[in-house]
């Protein structure tokens, strides 16, 4: 596929003051969808064959990791430091953090496993917001209509239920621990109305909500007597009893020196966020670095059923250049404020406010049919047209994406003279775990939270409900793990069962060996870590 | 126009050491793309890779200029010497948000935790190594007389890399502080009336609920 307009030729011809033309009335959006939208790329998608999951649809790429070998086997065990704590959570972002300082509030000790360091993940990058209904015009029931609307009606009605019902304490619990909110004048949370809301419920502070949550979150852990905080140290596999039927314990490694450590334990907390960084189908993603699915691979092996498998968010412009900014998000709120989408040939394409996965889907179909701008075989776009926006608007852009013009500066691209050139980024895992309303999974033993699960947002997100998700769902399942833990006494045995059942299944199955999962860190990242 | 910096191969080459490892480049890379390109082992101290989570922590020798910075915001140059600095070491100032119940006291509670808040020497360490340019000694400055909200907005893009606390000679650890002030202003003085007449309608209603399950009991 080597069609496209070649850049400094889009370049040369690009005018910001040119008729960008008309764009005619959405009139077939699911063919568009499903012809262009990656979720329908052909061969994308596979049936499942090992596994709880078995006949279901699934991503290519994840699929070939659900279905692989694991690392360790029981001989690996062997002389391993053997560590007991009440609750391990596994995963250091926002829904870890949570679950951690509720577990610990309950009085259980806690350990919080991070594969990198405590606060490095998607929370941390978080510029939208946070929804709750706190408006007067405003009510749960809306909240709870517009999330399953957004999610084409294929979220569990009882957890959205659970999350808008938890909204407004949840921010009561954020301001408590030290979080701040823009406020208005008059002293109340500022609001304002993004994409799928029926009313204003987006609180936020300023373009750093995620940041701002994140560092109190992880303030707030480091400095708790009952929780002990391992960095640097992701989990390699679960732990199930002796017969693989309930979750034990996790075998942790360290990123340092490759030592390995068995946390025996009774309940475990599975916080281990997205998959961006698998690059699905070849994507860039908006990602940080940790998020490489692992969770989704340590649940799947130990029998934990999962959900919407095929369904991920890609987000409409993310970067193309410059390329250490690859895939990273330019905020929604640009196109909100009139940036319009220039294909090649200086014409408008699409409605730009349409839902995120139709103007995701519209920019691929340019970038297919030759009207997109090309560097190389990898890397096309559209422009996202910001100099016409700041001429329209002058100082617009300096005053209300402060986040992206220092982004860009300082690499030799200023957004109010040279138009960005974007393409659809690889944003969010919608589906995931299954969870009840506790956060607990299929699994006895083993909850799971945050992005890592599934159910609450069917097959699309909206903006806001990711933030309030974690918080949410970490708080409950950070309650149910403390009690469960009081409840039981511990494991009689610690085990990999479940894997060597695994590995009977995949030979029947006559799948290859010889892959191994989780991932850990993307390939590019991985020089040096331990040998495998 | 300018030129966006996209194509590497027609870039200029750059050498440059990072860890002790000679590491060739081009010109555009972020210190991470060089460092993950040339294979140096163990650079797993990386986050968000846009600048906002602070992990990516690394001291950089130009000549005899010794400065710090995050490496995912820092492009290859010629001749420069990288080290990948560890995380930083567990916090020493230790405090409970919820043990504080009365407003009155905190500014003896801000001493108790933060004693060397108020030894600042103005040597600048601080303010040199902050890789978003806050003002870090003036919001020390702010909060050891008490002013927290003052201070905490000056920490505001603070993203917890901790550098300033690492240059800190009397070891007040700048970023907690600032972290302390934003706290205990949003713990004490935030108290939405929106949030509250909801969560008050919220618990109305359990309430009612919870009434009427008793009463067909």
């Amino acid at each position: 596929m080597n069609k496209g307009i070649p850049l400094q030729e889009a370049l040369a011809a690009y005018r910001p003051d040119s008729d960008p033309g008309q764009v005619s009335p959405m009139t077939d959006a699911d063919s568009l969808l499903s012809e262009f939208h990656p979720d329908h790329l052909r061969g994308s998608v596979v049936k499942l064959s090992v596994g709880v999951n078995s006949g279901d649809s699934c991503q290519r790429d994840l699929a070939s990791l659900l279905q692989t070998e694991a690392f360790i086997d029981e001989a690996d065990l062997a002389g391993v430091p053997v560590i007991d704590a009440d609750v391990l959570v596994i995963g250091g972002g926002g829904a870890g953090c949570a679950a951690a300082l509720m577990a610990a509030e309950q009085g259980a000790k806690v350990l919080l496993a991070t594969k990198l360091r405590l606060g490095d993940s998607n929370t941390v990058m978080a510029e939208g917001g946070i929804q709750a209904a706190i408006e007067p015009d405003d009510s749960i029931q809306k909240h709870i209509q517009d999330t399953l609307r957004g999610g084409h009606h294929a979220g569990n009605p009882s957890l959205v239920a659970s999350m808008a019902e938890d909204g407004p304490d949840v921010l009561r619990w954020l301001i408590n621990l030290g979080m701040q909110f823009e406020l208005t004048p008059s002293g109340d949370l500022q609001t304002r109305r993004a994409g799928g809301m029926s009313a204003s419920r987006l609180v936020y502070c300023r373009d750093y909500t995620g940041l701002e949550m994140m560092r109190v979150l992880r303030e707030a852990v480091f400095q708790h007597r009952s929780i002990e905080v391992w960095e640097q140290s992701p989990a390699v596999e679960l732990l199930s009893n002796e017969f693989g039927l309930k979750c034990a314990g996790a075998v942790l490694m360290s990123l340092a020196d490759g030592q390995k450590r068995i946390v025996r334990t009774r309940s475990v907390i599975l916080a281990t966020g997205g998959l961006g960084r698998l690059h699905l189908n070849g994507f860039p993603t908006s990602n940080h670095l940790g998020a490489t699915g692992d969770g989704l691979v340590l649940a799947y092996r130990i029998g934990a059923k999962l959900t919407e498998l095929d369904s991920f968010q890609y987000h409409p412009t993310g970067l193309v250049y410059p390329s250490h900014l690859s895939g990273k998000l330019v905020t929604e709120g640009v196109r909100a404020a009139g940036a319009l989408l220039i294909n090649g040939k200086g014409q408008r394409f699409v409605d730009e406010l349409q839902p995120r996965d139709i103007v995701c889907a519209s920019i691929l179909r340019e970038c297919q049919e030759g009207r997109g701008i090309r560097i190389d075989d990898e890397r096309k776009g559209v422009w996202l047209d910001t100099p016409r926006l700041e001429n329209s608007q002058p100082g617009l852009l300096e005053r209300q994406f402060p986040n992206l013009m220092s982004r860009t500066r300082g690499s030799g691209l200023d957004p109010r003279t040279q138009p960005l050139l974007v393409h659809p980024t690889l944003h969010y895992q919608n589906g995931g775990v299954i969870i009840n309303s506790k956060g607990a999974t299929t699994v006895p033993g083993l909850f799971a939270i945050g992005e890592a699960a599934g159910g609450i947002h069917g097959r699309n997100r909206i903006m806001g409900n990711a933030l309030l998700e974690i918080i949410c769902f970490g708080r409950r399942a950070g309650i149910a793990a403390a009690a469960a833990a009081k409840r039981d006494r511990g494991p009689k045995k610690v085990t990999l069962e479940h894997i060597n059942q695994l590995r009977r299944a995949l030979t029947l199955a006559g799948m290859p060996l010889s892959r191994r999962a989780p991932e850990i860190l993307p390939s590019y990242a991985r020089g040096g870590l331990w040998s495998r | 126009m300018s030129r966006p910096a996209h194509d590497r191969a027609d870039q200029p080459g750059i050498r440059l050491n990072i860890n002790g490892q000679s590491v060739d480049a081009h010109e555009g890379m972020t210190l991470v793309e060089a460092a993950w390109q040339a294979g140096v082992p163990g650079i797993t101290n990386v986050g968000c890779m846009e600048g906002v989570c602070g992990s990516c922590r690394v001291m950089m020798r130009r000549d005899r200029q010794v400065t710090v910075g995050l490496a995912c915001q820092t492009f290859v140059e010629n001749g420069l010497d990288v080290i990948f600095l560890p995380a930083a070491s567990a916090s020493r100032h230790f405090y409970d948000i919820a043990d504080f119940k009365d407003s009155w006291d905190i500014h003896a509670r801000f001493h108790g935790i933060f004693p060397e808040a108020s030894r600042c020497r103005h040597c600048h360490g601080c303010v040199q190594s902050c890789p978003k340019d806050i003002k870090v000694e003036d919001g020390v400055a702010l909060a050891a007389s008490g002013r927290y909200r003052e201070a905490g907005e000056i920490f505001f893009e603070c993203v917890m890399c901790e550098l300033c606390d690492v240059a800190c000679p009397e070891l007040i650890a700048p970023a907690h502080v600032g972290l302390f002030c934003r706290r205990v202003t949003a713990h004490f003085h935030l108290r939405p009336p929106n949030l509250i007449s909801r969560i008050e309608e919220l618990r109305k209603k359990r309430e009612e609920a919870d009434g009427n399950d008793k009463g067909e009991e």
